[in-house]
């Protein structure tokens, strides 16, 4: 990389920079290109390979001679006739369209709160921004405590009925999801609150001064100026958090495990059980190259409209 | 319309006074035009006007009735801001429409003052253009239209033109001028240039560091300014100031101003001049007001600027500096070298040299 | 902005509830990890939410030092997935940041590897289990399961679109006039980079080194598949303690919580400013 030499003439030195520079260049997006290409390729090739056989460590070959249990695409068909596998789409879809919208607002109210001065600002935003900061399995362990039918949550509850409430939220199908759904908001609408507020300040102030002085109340002001000026942000930040719902793992599974029975089931725990636990391999590298396809497909076209709506 | 009286109005920013004791008042449908440089309180004031900033102590009245206690939204007031800050996101009919809107007007009639406000803006080719990307012509009357479509009683504009090149500035001045004729509003104008004040304003308000020095029409200001400030701040070049000892010979008083010469005073000046404790006393008069023909002042010659009709002449003598503005027609002085002049008796402005107040004559 | 008295207090009643709700979790797993193993078992299912005796007992105990209230001492101590923690986040966060700032200068002043934008941020789109099977026969038949440098390896390449969209928004926002000065003085590209643009970047590396590292310290599912007992990170083990004994680590895996979850978090706060944009990839700044 030393023989990389700017030795030019100063004439030159508005050229120089593109074409001298190219080489370093190359050499430094060297390692990146290659850790990526290194997690891309093989495990995408070794996938393909993989999921049109009947393969499992259990069968005692090595993955190479996979072929030898060969069964085309048995594996897919399998999947879309797999109830436990649609169950645990399902569930994961039921958790993003609660969660986002739920979290969305929090945090777009909390912004609201938090656009003026006040006293005490920097201290209070710094806390709001501490349950997102919480190791994840952590904070799965710290909600599987407080759902407990002994713990805090249900203490808190008996302060408003007059027999003591000893819900037990992780041993029902339908409060386990709930006490899941509860930590995820705990967790992630701190990352709401931040980004939402960071586009709000972005607003440009005499718009809003200017809406003021032709009459405008709050709430137009809101609705008219403020929200369709963010709308990119907004974008952005339901793009990130749908993106990662739908990964949704170490909270919830040290939570619950998934249970009861396949009650908190989502897509990450379900194919992490059939990896661990059944050991078919082959069929879980059809389902990752199923969704493989399906997000690749979608995420190209957010991604064009992404970039023709900022041409426009 | 409405007659805007500003009373001991003043604003402080912690340890900072933006603006102190403020007493002036704006006619009905008169083009006020509050000028001074960077930081001197106009906008301040403006804002208190708006309702943008409370005041600090001192009363703001619309029509007699005391508005600081108004809200913003409701004291019926126009504002352009310095960027328009026009609704870039919206189309251009959104724009005039937002106001109609945000006070419950109906739909029809919106559309009918949207038709009839874009016909006198000629902004009906496009009004349905969305607002960002347009020319910043069109954007200063979008800007004046969206206001004015609520027919206020009183506008606001905050140095509108100081985003504009310097070619367009004229233009856009003088569409400014005729439409305020049109609306017959009371308009409140801040600016720093005082080119542009002297050329649209009915009167002007000098400010300097947050305190109100002059108050008049443009020729009152130019030919009588309040202090020494206000005379070197209008005119370009602004008004000569030069030191000088009063002295007395036989029935003559003049006022000598060392290296350069002696000014004969006038009897009005000669009455003015007894106010001053001391035989110091500053010399005022405009470029523009040289005498080539005259005798009398002897400066040398520095720079020699020909700008096309006219021709500034740079002079100086020891620390003096002074300068004169001569029509390209007349023989020029040559540079590097003494030239003598004369200036006008009744041009000539005294100033008490420690406080820069001007000092009038007490008989006529 | 003035704001009327009646919308201020709403403002703080409202906010100081959400900051009530944001902390108490974290202030009771902490206050837990100080519980002695008396008040834990006493009425059985009753957790209570203060300490009457607070005790350092529970991080004594996870440490081997058991205590005569306890029935059972454990198999592992937590001295090792500590360690494990600390080693593979740091490596994870070397690797990551090494490869990620040598690209994003790449991109930012030459214009080099202009697919890696989108290939970064496919990689962030991607449940981590979608790829880990083939990760996990690679690893294995390369020997690195259960492995330090298996383990920072991934993590490396996991949180290499981070550092990479972090560096290469803050080497955007750097003016290139400093750089072009010591150009024209004739100093190489590598030496301009190396001894120029890298001291100057000092602030923006440490604030992405350490939200790399949070990243890679709070991971648990690619431990969990890629680890076994030698390299456990905290995470793991604290999960794996649950299976043998009930009731009685309570404050043992609180201790252990505390102990995970407090340096992140004051990290977090030291690097708040850049968290919108790192979680943005650079979309937004602060």
């Amino acid at each position: 990389m030393t023989n990389v030499s700017t030795m030019t003439p100063v004439a030159d030195q508005p050229e120089a920079p593109a074409k001298s520079g190219a080489r370093l260049g190359l050499w430094l997006t060297l390692p990146a290109q290659l850790l990526v290409l290194f997690i891309a390729l093989f495990p995408i090739l070794m996938q393909v390979y993989i999921s049109l056989t009947d393969w499992s460590p259990l069968d005692g070959i090595p993955w190479w001679r996979a072929h030898e249990l060969w069964i085309g695409l048995l594996n897919y068909s399998d999947l879309i006739a797999d109830s436990r596998f649609w169950g645990a789409m399902w569930r994961t879809l039921f958790v993003m369209a609660v969660c986002v919208p739920v979290q969305f607002l929090l945090g777009l109210g909390l912004a609201v709160l938090f656009v003026d001065d006040f006293r005490g600002k920097r201290v209070l935003y710094s806390t709001l921004l501490v349950p997102m900061m919480v190791v994840p399995a952590v904070a799965g362990y710290m909600f599987f405590m407080l759902f407990q039918s002994g713990g805090p949550v249900n203490d808190l509850l008996s302060i408003f009925t007059s027999d003591p409430v000893r819900i037990a939220w992780l041993s029902d199908p339908d409060l386990a999801l709930i006490a899941v759904m509860v930590a995820d908001i705990w967790q992630w609408t701190p990352l709401m609150f931040l980004i939402l507020l960071a586009g709000m300040i972005s607003v440009p102030q005499d718009q809003q001064m200017a809406a003021i002085l032709l009459g405008a109340s709050w709430w137009r002001r809101f609705f008219t100026i403020v929200l369709p000026r963010m709308k990119s942000i907004i974008i952005i930040a339901l793009a990130i958090r749908v993106i990662e719902i739908f990964k949704i793992f170490d909270t919830l599974f040290i939570m619950t495990g998934g249970g009861p029975g396949v009650a908190t089931e989502t897509i990450s725990v379900y194919i992490y059980k059939v990896t661990q636990q059944e050991l078919i391999w082959s069929y879980v590298a059809a389902i990752a190259l199923a969704i493989l396809i399906v997000l690749s497909v979608v995420s190209v076209f957010a991604i064009k409209r992404m970039q023709r709506g900022q041409e426009t | 319309m409405s007659e805007i009286v500003l009373e001991s109005l003043g604003k402080t920013f912690g340890d900072f006074t933006a603006l102190a004791d403020m007493n002036l008042t704006i006619a009905n449908g008169e083009f006020m035009a509050l000028l001074g440089p960077s930081g001197c309180g106009k906008s301040t004031t403006m804002n208190m006007i708006a309702g943008m900033l409370r005041p600090s102590c001192g009363a703001i009245r619309f029509n007699g009735q005391d508005v600081v206690d108004v809200p913003m939204a409701k004291r019926g007031v126009g504002f352009v801001f310095q960027n328009y800050a026009i609704f870039t996101h919206m189309s251009v009919r959104e724009n005039l429409a937002y106001g109609l809107r945000a006070q419950g007007v109906p739909t029809a009639d919106i559309k009918k003052r949207i038709q009839a406000f874009a016909e006198l803006l000629q902004l009906e080719s496009m009004l349905n253009r969305r607002a960002a990307g347009l020319s910043v012509n069109i954007l200063q009357r979008l800007a004046i239209g969206r206001s004015a479509i609520l027919e206020p009683a009183i506008f606001l504009l905050d140095e509108p033109l100081s985003n504009v090149d310097a070619a367009f500035r004229a233009v856009m001045r003088s569409e400014l001028k005729s439409l305020q004729g049109q609306f017959g509003q009371t308009m409140v104008y801040v600016t720093h240039d005082q080119l542009e004040a002297m050329t649209m304003a009915d009167r002007i308000a000098v400010m300097d560091h947050g305190k109100l020095l002059q108050v008049g029409t443009p020729l009152e200001i130019y030919n009588n300014p309040a202090d020494t400030f206000v005379a070197k701040f209008i005119g370009a070049p602004g008004m000569n100031i030069l030191q000088g000892r009063l002295s007395q010979s036989a029935d003559v008083a003049s006022v000598g101003v060392p290296g350069v010469g002696s000014i004969p005073l006038s009897p009005a000046l000669q009455s003015a001049v007894r106010q001053l404790t001391g035989p110091e006393v500053q010399v005022g008069f405009r470029p523009e007001q040289v005498n080539v023909a005259g005798a009398g002042l002897t400066m040398h010659v520095g720079l020699v600027e020909r700008i096309g009709a006219r021709t500034i002449v740079h002079l100086e003598r020891g620390e003096t500096t002074a300068k004169a503005v001569l029509p390209a027609d007349v023989a020029l002085p040559k540079a590097q070298s003494d030239w003598t002049f004369a200036v006008p008796q009744e041009d000539i402005r005294l100033f008490d040299p420690k406080s820069g107040q001007a000092l009038k004559a007490r008989t006529h | 902005m003035q704001r009327s008295i009646s919308f201020e207090v709403f403002r703080y009643a409202v906010i100081l509830a959400i900051v009530a709700i944001s902390l108490v979790p974290t202030l009771w797993m902490i206050s837990m990890a100080f519980k002695p193993i008396a008040e834990w078992s006493a009425a059985g299912a009753d957790l209570t939410w203060w300490p009457r005796n607070p005790t350092l007992d529970n991080f004594r105990f996870i440490f081997g030092q058991s205590s005569t209230d306890l029935i059972v001492a454990l198999e592992r101590t937590a001295g090792r997935p500590i360690f494990a923690s600390l080693l593979t986040a740091t490596l994870g966060t070397v690797i990551a940041m090494t490869a990620g700032t040598s690209a994003a200068y790449g991109l930012s002043r030459f214009g080099q590897g202009g697919n890696l934008p989108l290939a970064l941020i496919q990689l962030r789109l991607f449940p981590p289990m979608a790829v880990m099977i083939p990760v996990m026969i690679m690893w294995s038949f390369l020997g690195l399961i259960d492995n330090w440098f298996g383990l920072s390896l991934i993590y490396g390449i996991v949180t290499l679109p981070f550092a990479f969209w972090l560096m290469k928004t803050f080497f955007d926002d750097m003016p290139r006039e400093i750089e072009d000065a010591a150009l024209v003085e004739g100093c190489t590209r590598w030496r301009v980079f190396v001894r120029i643009t890298l001291p100057m970047m000092r602030p923006a590396l440490a604030s992405s080194a350490l939200f790399v590292f949070i990243l890679n310290w709070s991971d648990y599912l690619i431990a969990l598949l890629l680890t076994t007992r030698d390299w456990a990170t905290i995470p793991v083990y604290m999960a794996s303690l649950s299976s043998s004994m009930t009731g009685q680590l309570y404050g043992a895996k609180a201790a252990l919580g505390v102990i995970a979850a407090v340096p992140p978090i004051i990290m977090g706060i030291a690097i708040q400013k850049h968290l919108v944009r790192g979680l943005t990839f650079g979309a937004l700044k602060e």
